[in-house]
């Protein structure tokens, strides 16, 4: 069944099967790499190959409908800025009048919206094909503490979660007579009806949930039973390792400008 | 039977920084395998009363406990919630509050209590699909909690609990936000455990459904015991009605000016109005 209320997508790829640590390490090198390397050659190298993990992992439709929403935005404000006022600007690109839009500015625009483009296909990628649950309970067999794991599952969450308590909280208040549409003064008259009842709801729901989790047991002092048994074979430590050690090399190379 | 399931001796409870105690002097003995239903209206301490038997309060709340609560035989100061969490279980009114928010499926939500508690893994899959089979939810295992409707979710939550396999279960309004088709889903998961043995202390305030299901009822009003005893003498005192309410049998029996004792439950209400019609 599909995730809920996390960003999961179903799916059966060689990634959603992966374990959450290999992809981890995938996610973490590629933005780290998409900032590192240092020229349009290679940022457009790690963008195909990520490209290819989208489209196997059978998520680029729906990763592309989030891509849009954010690059596009981003995009248009670096071309604007970068091809208009960046200082190194001295070649025309075109000019309208006495607009004029220079090439350099052009390219330094490009190569950062093709990085931040890295950086959100690889964390979609991630947020897409791996379960929440699934990252806490690798981790907690490494050895993280149970309470630390479910932090860092409602910190994955937490979004999703309030989201869906708004739309409740929204739709409560529009049965009411609240217009939350329309002008943006009728928009910021409907603000506190809406955050009053979403924050005050937010701090009932912790405090309901923290005691229905000591009722469960959550925090005994016990030795924890593993959940899930995800496959991690020689491959996939050593790939993990290596996509880590990737980060170094290239910060080193960078560093000794061999780039 | 190794005494009460639940003894409150003269236990008189404030929350931290309230003036007034929440519950005062209360004498209270829940045998081992009693279904007791509590009702009483807003501020009688019900809900104060399950929070001390799970040991919510004093230990999450703060506040003064005076007196003593006892469960199975254990000091409720002397144990704390998640070592207690083994034995007694308890359900609030609130099911989208419940669950853990931290399993994709509703069979590993259910499995998430006995984790806690470090059980291997054969027996927790035995408890869970024990635990879904009592409440009906069998069917539903691989579907995400968030997908399931207000009933279902308050069932998943007391499969949570009845995974852990508790002897007393302290249920605070469960079926407070339910529709009929839900409450009654619940009701019939009930009975079936106190069929089995398990001790049920169940804040409720449909009292024709307590009247059918509970041998014993108690009454609270502003933290003290107004009455305690079978719902047929609870509910036929005219002190308890003015103060509690009454089940929708007893109040229809009263208007119609039926004699004294008037019926608790449908059964009773059918041979009472049947003797007078005859």
């Amino acid at each position: 069944m599909a995730g809920g209320l996390s960003l999961y997508a179903e799916g059966e790829s060689l990634l959603h099967r992966a374990h959450p640590l290999t992809k981890g390490a995938l996610t973490v090198s590629a933005v780290a790499l998409a900032f590192i390397l240092p020229s349009w050659t290679w940022v457009l190298g790690l963008a195909f190959l990520l490209l290819a993990l989208i489209v196997a992992a059978g998520v680029l439709r729906r990763l592309a409908a989030v891509a849009v929403v954010i690059l596009g935005p981003i995009t248009l404000l670096l071309l604007a800025v970068q091809g208009f006022a960046n200082p190194a600007n001295h070649t025309v690109a075109f000019a309208l009048g006495p607009v004029v839009y220079y090439r350099e500015g052009l390219a330094v625009a490009a190569l950062a919206a093709l990085r931040i483009g890295c950086l959100v296909g690889a964390t979609f990628l991630f947020s897409f094909t791996t379960k929440p649950a699934d990252i806490t309970e690798a981790l907690l067999q490494r050895g993280l503490s149970p309470r630390m794991g479910y932090v860092l599952l409602s910190a994955l969450q937490i979004i999703p979660q309030t989201l869906e308590m708004a739309t409740r909280i929204q739709d409560a208040q529009r049965a009411r007579g609240l217009e939350t549409e329309g002008s943006l003064l009728r928009r910021a008259r409907a603000y506190m009806p809406l955050m009053l009842p979403l924050v005050l709801s937010s701090l009932v729901a912790t405090e309901e949930r923290a005691m229905a989790l000591e009722v469960r047991g959550f925090g005994l002092a016990v030795a924890r039973v593993s959940r899930i048994d995800f496959k991690d074979g020689l491959f996939q430590r050593t790939l993990r390792w290596g996509l880590l050690l990737l980060v170094p090399v290239a910060i080193v190379l960078r560093l000794a400008r061999r780039w | 039977m190794s005494g009460p399931a639940l003894l409150f001796e003269h236990a008189s409870y404030a929350y931290q920084g309230a003036a007034l105690e929440s519950l005062s002097d209360i004498e209270l003995s829940v045998a081992e395998g009693e279904w007791i239903g509590v009702t009483g209206p807003t501020n009688a301490g019900k809900s104060t009363l399950c929070l001390l038997g799970m040991g919510l309060a004093p230990h999450f709340f703060g506040g003064r406990l005076k007196g003593r609560v006892t469960v199975f035989g254990r000091d409720s100061l002397a144990v704390g919630v998640v070592e207690r969490s083994a034995e007694v279980g308890m359900l609030f009114q609130n099911p989208f509050t419940q669950v853990s928010g931290a399993r994709d499926r509703v069979d590993e939500e259910v499995a998430f209590g006995p984790e806690c508690h470090g059980i291997g893994r054969m027996e927790v899959a035995e408890r869970v699909a024990e635990a879904l089979a009592l409440v009906g939810l069998e069917g539903l295992a691989a579907r995400h909690p968030s997908d399931l409707s207000g009933g279902q979710l308050q069932r998943l939550a007391l499969a949570g609990l009845l995974a852990m396999r508790p002897r007393l279960l302290l249920l605070d309004e469960p079926t407070s936000q339910l529709d009929p088709a839900g409450t009654a889903a619940i009701f019939d998961v009930l009975a079936s455990l106190h069929g089995r043995g398990v001790t049920i202390v169940m804040v409720e305030h449909r009292l024709e459904r307590l009247s059918e299901n509970c041998r014993r009822v108690i009454a609270m009003v502003s933290g003290r015991l107004l009455a305690d005893g079978p719902p047929e003498e609870v509910f036929n005192r005219l002190s308890v009605i003015e103060r509690v309410g009454e089940p929708v049998y007893t109040g229809l029996a009263r208007d119609a000016g039926l004699p004294q004792p008037w019926p608790v439950t449908l059964a009773g209400a059918v041979v009472a109005f049947g003797t007078r019609r005859a």
